[in-house]
């Protein structure tokens, strides 16, 4: 049985918060249900928040990357917020850079990345 | 060890002798070396301290000894002696005190000899030798520290907007370092923005770059940006004749510019107020 990691609808952005080590299944299943749930849902905006996570390894961030390409693709931006310092100079010393990818300090600065990126309207209460 | 004493006893009686002598061995030893900066007077009050040392050593008991070596050893890595001069010093005083003694003995009695003062002699140099290596170990590891409080503090300058100066040169182990107080601090302040300068920097080399870009990606995860500022001109040179590409880095020639540009970003600017 392989843990979920569960996805959360905000009006038109998804929220998911990752609270234990990824292990390789995990982060597969993970890449599957986020992008089902974007389909699902249409969601504009993804804010995967890192805060709780100390340790990447080179795969869980190829899946990271991976993820985020795919979701640009189905037309969602992508925020990751909260990557600890240690976890950041992991990432970096592996040459994984994620370019292109928004990042922010903290899950409320994140979300207000995604409102400039996605322009004033992705906060309205209005269904999508 | 009964020669110990007799030892002891011609030190004392020919204290005075012995000292001049040594005393200007040393002197004259010391101006092959450095240029003479330092008083006569000097090399005469080490020499009577060792003999001092000496004469007191074997005559007390074990247990004052260690403050009265230590103290000596102070004394003379204060005046910067080199580990080297002093071992040949305290030859040189174990020859001006053995040859007059073994000079009217035969052959025998003088291996005798050599082994009784070595036996005499040895543990109170080595005692010396150790505490000057270990005085001079606890000065190179406080330096250590010290150089490690300042190679990278984090200033917060406004809200959002903090500034790591770095002064001298950067090696990998103090780049290490940089990133790591560079990050913790960025979390720390929840800064948005963070300015690097590098105008105390001396030499800005292929690996210096690639330690300021790591620095400034691993910023970006982290969900900050980061300026480098205090580019002086022949750093931009240097930059551009290695091929070492900054594009991805915002950077910009003063910290004043850059204050602006991170004022800027986080949606403020400086204004004059009216009169």
């Amino acid at each position: 049985m392989v843990a979920r990691i569960p996805i959360l609808k905000l009006y038109n952005c998804l929220l998911i918060s990752i609270q234990w080590e990824l292990d390789d299944q995990t982060a597969i299943q993970f890449q599957e249900d986020l992008l089902y749930k974007i389909h699902e849902t249409g969601a504009k905006g993804v804010v995967i928040d890192l805060t709780s996570i100390d340790v990447i390894d080179s795969f869980i961030a190829k899946v990271l990357g991976d993820v985020i390409s795919m979701s640009k693709l189905m037309g969602a931006k992508v925020v990751l917020t909260g990557i600890q310092p240690a976890v950041a100079i992991t990432l970096v010393e592996l040459g994984i850079h994620l370019q292109e990818v928004l990042t922010a300090l903290d899950l409320e600065k994140g979300l207000e990345t995604l409102q400039r990126e996605l322009g004033e309207k992705a906060w309205r209460t209005n269904p999508m | 060890m009964k020669k110990a004493n007799q030892i002891v006893e011609y030190v004392q009686a020919n204290r005075e002798q012995i000292l001049k002598e040594w005393s200007e061995k040393l002197i004259l030893m010391d101006q092959q070396r450095i240029v003479p900066v330092i008083s006569e007077k000097v090399y005469i009050n080490i020499c009577n301290d060792y003999i001092n040392l000496l004469i007191t050593s074997s005559t007390n008991q074990q247990k004052n000894n260690e403050s009265m070596i230590s103290e000596f050893t102070q004394k003379i890595v204060q005046l910067g002696w080199t580990l080297g001069f002093i071992m040949d010093s305290l030859s040189e005083f174990g020859k001006i005190v053995f040859f007059p003694m073994a000079d009217k003995t035969s052959e025998k009695e003088q291996v005798e000899f050599i082994l009784d003062y070595d036996r005499w002699i040895s543990p109170i140099n080595v005692a010396v030798y150790n505490q000057y290596a270990e005085t001079w170990q606890r000065t190179v590891s406080l330096q250590k520290i010290a150089l490690q409080e300042l190679s990278a503090p984090l200033i917060p300058i406004f809200d959002n907007i903090t500034i790591m100066p770095l002064v001298g040169t950067i090696d990998t182990e103090r780049a290490k370092s940089i990133m790591e107080n560079l990050l913790l601090g960025v979390v720390r302040h929840r800064a948005a923005v963070v300015l690097i300068d590098i105008t105390g920097v001396p030499v800005v080399d292929t690996m210096v770059a690639h330690h300021i870009i790591q620095a400034s990606e691993a910023v970006r995860l982290v969900g900050a940006k980061c300026i480098i500022v205090g580019i002086r001109p022949e750093i931009a040179q240097t930059i551009v004749n290695l091929g070492i590409n900054l594009t991805q880095v915002m950077t910009k020639n003063s910290l004043q510019k850059g204050i602006e540009a991170a004022l800027e970003m986080t949606n403020r600017k400086v204004i004059s107020t009216e009169d």
